[in-house]
């Protein structure tokens, strides 16, 4: 880890030890019982946290089950172990050893083994089965799962590769019951939810609430403090703020983040919250489809990617609170990240934008004489609408003329994952993990899991490649560094990352022990999670 | 020319007021490419910008000049009161002088029809056709037709059930005069005056429903300056930008006012029993 990244991931963690309090928390004794109130963004209408990768099916299943490791609640930054007591690596770095706990059971009542793992990360790793997120990280890197007695399992990977605990550890890769998964198939449905994580799934009223009640058996003693958690789902900025004004949530640590406006709106009618600004490691995306006209010529592609005003859009859209244009993000990734000024003179990023929006025109006017009229979705969330029409004026600027197309939440993941659309101009996508790996594979690669634009190049799977096995630092970094000075340049793929996400977020001043991980909606179990009085 | 405005002046002054107001709304639709200081889906200001001499109406979330999306909302407005309430009013009169002329099961039968479209609230069935057919302009005003379809019918074939039993339609009949012929010649020109009430009356109202629709994301598409969609973005901001719901409501209020007041107005001059003071 880069001293940079050390700085950076220590600055976060004093912020948020000041943000929670938690000298305060470590002083007063837990106090058990209540029940927390926050809210998903959509109905998440599925739950298979291994199939989906909409935030609110992680956010729906996060407390249910548990990982082979987790993030510390403590210390977010720290890889601790969960269903794993302990685990070993082999000096080559290829085999990974994890010791499970005895005596855990299911919410069911079976007992849970090394089967269950096997099958759980079998079942991601099958290439047959579509796993967006969990899957998507560990496909490159995992060779086989293999149970070597009832509490032991046996990582075998491809090769020696720095984010394969990060992603073990990642909110999306939960183990999952062996006897669940053969009895139902998959796990969208609500009485599929049988973890060993401190809550039982209790209630999902779609469109209206999921609920969690305490696990009595949960297999460390005292935990959780909590009674329960409801999720209200609350779709809409306006609703959420009302919601958050009248107290009726105790907590706004999930995407989309506030805004500025909403959160001095916040402040005005509520003194008993503490707001503070955050990176959420989520990436704002417009996407195309490279498998249909227009968007299948690499020339329409270059043109919206020089088009697009990516410092326009975070002004505008994110009200200042992200980082445009960058590829990867230094204060989460430290020197990973290109250097901000060297990506600032990017074609499409570079400003002032005039000889870019004349030389996307040319390109648009090469194949469109007229210019051409396309279809521009984006999903009913958060401010995605606005950010569309932000996107459409860019684009009128060059000769394309959109019309937006507006889908409920899981009806858009569900289109644009079929590739029905044409342009989506707006989809934030959360990093599984806090490593540079981590954006390649989810939507740069060709398999990756949210390529929704279908793209190909072989040489950014090649590079991707090549800079996830490397295992010198310096060496990665190098190769990182090519692989965003790559993409930068060539200027024509599918995915166009406008900045990286930050936002405004609230805790409850009762609320004690909650810390925000460093990637969305990891530690959002709320194990060790108390209301005081 | 002059002297019946004068009369209409004494006579109606609340229609009168409508009607000045309805001018106003027509003259601001027609212009709105000269009015209009930006386009309305121009986004190259600040967003937020509060009420100032260079922005008179402030800017919204994106940095668009709300009067030209006030003024270009008035031409949307207008083209889909309009367009809707004559496609959608003319269709339904029609049906209902058609059928009230040929009777026996043709009406019975389509009168069913019409009360099954009245069931259903109005709104959900607006609903439920743009879900159907998608966010658009031209959709927001095949709902409205289908909306106003029926309750023209019904409303005109009233009127021509009472024109029907008049004995110059049995003179016409009598003469050998053809069905369409005593229709389209004798039974809907008769039904002329409650065609024009519904005309004037139902504008308003399809303005409001599809500014209703675009308020909750079903009407317009977003980046359309639909005065619905602009108080539906607005809501997003009402503390921080209260005039970004100020002026789209009071234009739709102004809008719909006005048109009643003309609606009614006409109402008056046209129903005998108002006119002669026995309403």
């Amino acid at each position: 880890m880069s001293l940079s990244r050390h700085m950076a991931l220590a600055a976060l963690a004093a912020a948020l030890l000041v943000i929670t309090g938690t000298s305060a928390d470590a002083q007063e004794k837990p106090r058990t019982g209540g029940i927390l109130n926050w809210f998903d963004y959509g109905d998440p209408g599925r739950l298979d946290v291994h199939a989906e990768s909409p935030l609110v099916v992680q956010q729906a299943t996060a407390g249910v089950y548990s990982g082979l490791l987790q993030y510390d609640p403590d210390e977010p930054s720290k890889i601790i172990g969960d269903l794993a007591e302990r685990w070993t690596a082999s000096p080559d770095g290829k085999t990974y050893t994890f010791h499970l706990r005895k005596n855990v059971k299911w919410h069911d009542g079976q007992p849970f083994s090394s089967a269950d793992v096997k099958a759980s990360f079998d079942r991601v790793l099958n290439p047959e089965f579509k796993s967006p997120k969990c899957g998507a990280a560990l496909k490159p890197m995992v060779a086989s799962v293999e149970a070597v007695d009832p509490n032991t399992v046996e990582f075998k990977l491809k090769f020696a590769a720095a984010p394969f605990l990060p992603s073990v550890a990642s909110a999306w890769c939960r183990v999952a019951a062996k006897h669940i998964l053969a009895k139902y198939g998959d796990l969208n449905a609500p009485e599929a939810q049988i973890g060993t994580g401190p809550f039982k799934f209790k209630k999902y009223e779609r469109g209206s609430v999921i609920e969690w009640e305490k696990n009595p058996n949960y297999f460390i003693t005292g935990l959780p403090y909590l009674d329960g958690v409801k999720q209200f789902i609350l779709v809409g900025g306006p609703t959420q703020l009302a919601a958050a004004k009248a107290s009726k949530v105790m907590l706004w640590d999930a995407w989309p983040p506030m805004r500025k406006t909403q959160a001095d709106e916040l402040a005005r009618a509520r003194t008993d919250v503490d707001i503070y600004q955050a990176p959420i490691n989520t990436v704002f995306f417009v996407y195309l489809n490279a498998k249909k006209p227009p968007f299948d010529n690499p020339d329409m592609r270059r043109a919206v990617n020089l088009a697009i005003d990516r410092q326009d859009l975070v002004s505008k859209a994110l009200e200042g609170a992200g980082v445009p244009c960058a590829i990867l993000d230094p204060k989460l990734v430290g020197d990973f990240a290109l250097p901000l000024d060297e990506v600032a003179k990017a074609p499409g990023c570079r400003q002032p934008k005039d000889a870019d929006i004349a030389e996307a025109k040319k390109l648009v006017e090469k194949h469109y004489p007229g210019g051409i009229d396309v279809e521009v979705a984006v999903r009913q969330v958060g401010n995605y609408v606005d950010r569309g029409q932000l996107v459409i004026a860019q684009l009128r600027k060059i000769g394309i003329r959109g019309t937006m197309k507006t889908h409920e939440s899981a009806a858009g993941y569900a289109a644009f994952g079929k590739g029905d659309f044409t342009i989506i101009a707006s989809q934030d996508r959360a990093m599984d993990i806090n490593e540079p790996s981590g954006v390649f594979h989810i939507a740069y690669t060709t398999d990756s899991g949210s390529n929704y634009g279908q793209y190909s190049d072989p040489k950014v799977d090649e590079m991707a490649e090549r800079a996830l096995k490397e295992t010198n630092r310096d060496k990665r970094k190098q190769a990182y560094w090519e692989l965003q000075r790559y993409l930068l340049a060539k200027g024509d793929h599918a995915s166009i990352a406008v900045g990286w996400v930050e936002g405004w977020f609230f805790k409850d001043k009762k609320l004690r022990n909650y810390k925000p991980g460093l990637t969305t909606y990891d530690n959002n179990t709320f194990m060790k999670v108390w209301i005081a009085q | 020319m002059s002297r019946a405005v004068a009369r209409f002046v004494v006579a109606q002054p609340l229609g009168a007021a409508g009607a000045l107001v309805v001018l106003i709304l027509i003259a601001v639709a027609l212009l709105a490419p000269l009015l209009a200081p930006h386009g309305p889906k121009e986004t190259g200001f600040a967003p937020y910008v509060a009420p100032s001499r260079e922005f008179p109406m402030g800017t919204d979330q994106v940095g668009r000049d709300m009067l030209s999306r006030v003024i270009w909302g008035a031409r949307l407005s207008l083209y889909v009161g309009v367009a809707s309430v004559l496609f959608g009013i003319t269709l339904g009169a029609l049906w209902g002088a058609v059928t009230a002329y040929v009777g026996g099961g043709a009406d019975i039968g389509s009168q069913r029809v019409v009360d099954c479209l009245m069931a259903l609230p109005p709104i959900i069935l607006a609903l439920s056709l743009m879900a159907a057919l998608g966010q658009s302009v031209n959709n927001v005003i095949l709902a409205l037709v289908i909306l106003l379809i029926p309750t023209a019918a019904r409303t005109v074939r009233s009127v021509a059930l009472g024109i029907a039993a008049t004995p110059f339609i049995e003179a016409a009949e009598a003469a050998g005069a053809s069905r369409a012929r005593i229709v389209f010649r004798h039974l809907v020109p008769n039904c002329l005056a409650s065609y024009i009430v519904l005309v004037t009356t139902n504008i308003s109202y399809a303005i409001v429903v599809e500014a209703s629709l675009s308020f909750i994301g079903a009407g317009a598409p977003p980046d359309e300056p639909s005065w619905g969609g602009m108080l539906a973005a607005g809501i997003q901001a009402l503390e921080t930008a209260p005039w970004m719901v100020f002026f789209p409501g009071l234009a739709i209020s102004l809008a719909v006012f006005g048109l009643n007041l003309l609606g009614d107005s006409i109402r008056d001059l046209t129903d005998p029993r108002l006119r002669g003071g026995l309403g």
